[in-house]
């Protein structure tokens, strides 16, 4: 009998084993493994995967075959056993999952020591949100855009901020995320190392668009991107590109731009609207104000309260001239 | 009874009473009226989610449902319902005439319904909007229903603080001679530690949520960057409390499930003490892990690896308790009532909930899945397939002391399998979906998440449909069904012990308790029938 039961304890252990194993290394549940991050990350994962697949099988296996083998057969009143318990038993299942979870522990300690440990000269680029559009910044070539665009194999360090409420900046591909605070900037390090286009999720609830700050990151060659950041410079004061990077096109239609945010008004028509607005207030002063005071004059229909006050902080009045005239300026 | 006293005791329901029966169920069809609310609302959430756009509710609208979802869920819902339970059985199993506070008691019933109300008022005034977490600046800039909101919570709060105190009053005052500690039901010990955790942990909340109101109508500071506030503070208050409540909702319902096996096991619990000692690691334990919701905020990174460690320990008395129920059941004599099936449901479900968690204690891995699908999986594992499983079972379990009439087992099966079916089919694709990047309390998303997001929306339709027998059943058979013996399941526990429903005062006369609550089973011709506590 004891025989028996060691054989079959035996049999039960090395199938458990092997389809954890299984699961382990053949799931696949995971977006791209596009940074350094993912890499370590996945591996921890495939790892927790298996270990809970075979606890997982193990309980539920022995929760139904309980259900199947000790059913009361019809005609037996008889009570089980009157076993109240064991303790060399009840010992062993305190102990093996605490010596699973000391080395689960130790294991995680460890990838995370390593991935927050950022690349040999980073790349800085910090990233700014705000309801609901991200914007990055590359101090060393004094730019800022709303896609983001990297080099493959160099390190970079983000910088994240928020301008009104929490955000969390998360590129599911480079397996990482960092909330963005008001009032503090969080450090995240990590090195691309996957050519091609990723998506970029706000993943703290922000508001009425949360589901809508999207972006992308774009990972290229060195030479793509050297290319990209020059044509980006040059674009710098064009009002459409002023338009477009400041967000305003998460909120606001506007055809020429391809834009189709309806959180606000759409400025398709304002060439039309805008000297009739305010009395006494002509065109461009009105959209400047609506730029820099929006809560002044609400279009009916909108709540108060929604757009950004900062513009006079992020944009210069040449650049605010420059984008009211290109509103008014629609074909 | 007569027919003169049951019509006053129909009545006596919808009154102020200070009879801890009342009081009990009370609590439990009052928040069971919220769960019918809450879920409506989880219909929308899922309706919505049917498709990639926003097509039903705009991104507003879509917060303040999933808003009131989460909050009605837990504190209209799972928090009541279980100190509904508390309330029912405690005096009962511990041979008491009542709760040592029974107008405490009252009064503690009695702030629900209005804080209720004020919940589904604030849904009118511009409904809150800033999810059940009401993360600061969010919450202090949202429209004025955000006000209301937190006063509703407040007062639940201070509710569920007075029931705390009543209940471990109750615990240390009122037990039957010879009732010691190591005879107590696990569901009494359950009520203990999480009551521990509701006195301990409530007051932080009320006093952050206090600081939410001030910053909204006073045009106080607390959180304002710009003056010199913390929005991480709001998040430490919050979660000091909201981590432990994940605790405050699954104790109870562990301590049903213990309840449940040894009588339709026909075997005593396997391993009492440790159960019992389990429930209280997992109370003091479950205070020290609140920081896992924060990876990935601005906390000091150094200090993220200690709550890693406590997080995961947490595994070590729940993997206690699942393998004692295990055993429990190995060798028994298995009756698969509804309450058993609820029961066996419970543990298979639960299971993926506590395995899930270790992935998120897991700061590398937290960091890609933290505020995604796979957190929304997890947490309905935890508390739907977990807590409102063991409700479940505990509401069949006890039907017939309650209203002295069995229900309906056939009824009673067919609600088990489409819960089940319905909770798998609905939160397991959310793991995958989440995993493959898709954040939570999103009104739409990419395309490429769209069959996972169906599957969930159809068992979500099969959720919805299961509640029909439950309450078809429920009320029939209080009204129509079978009367019920005093003691329909053979079981061991003081409740069990006087007639179905109990008459006031519950037991004509104290009783004596003389040994082991869950002494069931064939003794060994060595033993003596015990009249000494369980073995640990």
């Amino acid at each position: 009998m004891r025989e028996r039961t060691l054989f079959i304890s035996a049999i039960v252990g090395i199938g458990l084993i092997a389809a954890g194993f299984a699961v382990a290394t053949q799931a696949n549940v995971m977006p791209p493994e596009a940074s350094t991050r993912a890499v370590a990350v996945d591996q921890l994962f495939r790892i927790l995967l298996g270990v809970s697949t075979v606890i997982f099988l193990l309980v539920e296996g022995a929760l139904v075959f309980a259900v199947l083998r000790f059913r009361q057969r019809p005609g037996d009143d008889r009570p089980g056993p009157a076993i109240h318990g064991n303790t060399s038993l009840e010992i062993l299942w305190t102990l093996i999952p605490a010596a699973i979870v000391v080395v689960i522990g130790v294991y995680s300690f460890q990838v995370l020591a390593a991935i927050e440990v950022p690349g040999l000269g980073p790349r800085v680029v910090e990233v700014v949100a705000r309801q609901f559009s991200w914007q990055f910044r590359y101090p060393e070539a004094d730019l800022a855009t709303t896609e983001l665009h990297l080099p493959v194999g160099q390190p970079v360090i983000f910088q994240i901020s928020a301008e009104d409420v929490i955000h969390s900046f998360w590129v599911p591909a480079f397996r990482a995320k960092r909330d963005a605070t008001p009032g503090q900037i969080s450090e995240l390090a990590m090195t691309p190392i996957e050519v091609g286009r990723f998506p970029i999720r706000c993943a703290e609830l922000c508001g009425a668009g949360h589901a809508i700050m999207t972006s992308e990151v774009v990972v290229e060659s060195v030479e793509d991107f050297d290319a990209w950041l020059a044509e980006q410079q040059a674009m710098a004061n064009d009002p459409a590109q002023i338009f477009l990077t400041m967000g305003c096109g998460a909120c606001h239609v506007l055809t020429v731009a391809a834009t189709t945010g309806t959180i606000g008004p759409s400025l398709d028509d304002l060439p039309g609207v805008a000297g009739t607005r305010l009395a006494g207030v002509g065109a461009a002063d009105y959209v400047e104000q609506s730029i820099l005071a929006p809560d002044d004059f609400i279009v009916s229909g909108f709540p108060p309260g929604l757009m950004p006050k900062t513009f006079f902080q992020r944009l210069t009045p040449d650049q605010i001239e420059r984008l009211a005239a290109f509103l008014l300026d629609q074909p | 009874m007569t027919t003169a006293s049951a019509s006053v005791s129909w009545r006596r329901y919808f009154w102020w009473n200070t009879d801890h029966k009342v009081i009990g169920v009370q609590y439990i069809v009052t928040s069971f009226f919220f769960f019918i609310l809450g879920g409506a609302l989880a219909g929308l959430v899922r309706a919505e989610l049917a498709s990639p756009a926003t097509d039903l509710l705009d991104g507003a609208t879509y917060n303040q449902v999933m808003t009131n979802h989460g909050t009605l869920m837990i504190f209209l819902w799972v928090l009541p319902v279980l100190a509904g339970f508390g309330n029912y059985l405690i005096p009962l199993m511990i041979g008491a005439r009542d709760m040592v506070f029974p107008r405490l008691n009252a009064l503690s019933y009695w702030m629900i319904p209005p804080a209720g109300m004020l919940m589904i008022a604030s849904f009118f005034a511009g409904g809150a909007e800033a999810g059940w977490t009401a993360y600061v600046p969010l919450s202090i800039g949202g429209p004025p229903g955000q006000t209301l909101w937190a006063l509703s919570v407040m007062l639940l709060g201070i509710s569920a603080i007075f029931g705390a105190i009543n209940f471990l009053a109750t615990v240390i005052m009122m037990r039957a001679p010879g009732l010691s500690i190591w005879r107590l039901p696990l569901f009494v010990w359950g009520m203990i530690a999480t009551s521990t955790l509701i006195l301990t942990a409530t007051p932080v909340l009320t006093s952050g949520l206090i600081m939410v109101a001030l910053d909204r109508v006073v045009g106080t500071h607390f959180f304002t960057v710009t003056s010199g506030g913390d929005p991480v503070l709001w998040q430490n208050l919050f979660w000091f409390y909201s981590h432990p409540a994940v605790y405050i909702m699954i104790l109870p319902a562990m301590g049903i499930i213990s309840e449940i096996f040894p009588v339709f096991a026909r075997k005593p619990i396997f391993g009492y003490r440790m159960i019992a000692m389990s429930s209280m690691a997992i109370a003091i334990l479950g205070l020290t892990v609140w920081a896992h919701h924060m990876f990935t905020s601005g906390m000091d990174p150094r200090l993220r690896v200690p709550y890693m460690v406590s997080s995961m320990v947490i595994a070590v008395p729940t993997g206690i308790k699942i393998f004692s129920w295990l055993a429990t059941i190995w060798n028994g004599k298995l009756r698969l009532t509804t309450p058993m099936l609820f029961a066996l449901g419970f543990i298979s479900m639960f299971l993926i909930g506590g395995l899930t968690g270790i992935f998120l204690a897991a700061i590398p891995v937290d960091l890609h899945v933290h505020d995604t699908y796979f957190v929304v999986a997890h947490l309905h594992f935890v508390l739907f397939g977990g807590s409102v499983s063991a409700v479940y079972a505990g509401l069949y379990y006890w039907f017939p002391k309650i209203t002295g009439r069995m229900y309906d087992e056939k009824i009673g099966r067919t609600h088990f399998a489409l819960n089940f079916i319905g909770t798998n089919l609905a939160y397991l694709p959310m793991f995958i979906a989440g995993l493959m990047g898709m954040p939570r309390r999103v009104a739409a998303y990419d395309a490429s998440f769209t069959s996972y997001n169906q599957w969930a929306t159809l068992g979500a339709l099969i959720l919805a449909a299961s509640t029909l027998p439950f309450l078809y059943n429920a009320v029939l058979s209080w009204a129509r069904g079978p009367k019920a013996a005093a003691n329909p399941w053979q079981a061991l526990t003081l409740e069990w012990q006087t007639s179905s429903p109990p008459p006031p005062e519950n037991f004509p006369e104290i009783p004596t308790a003389t040994g082991d609550p869950y002494d069931y089973g064939e003794p060994s011709p060595a033993a003596e029938p015990a009249a000494a506590p369980a073995a640990g």
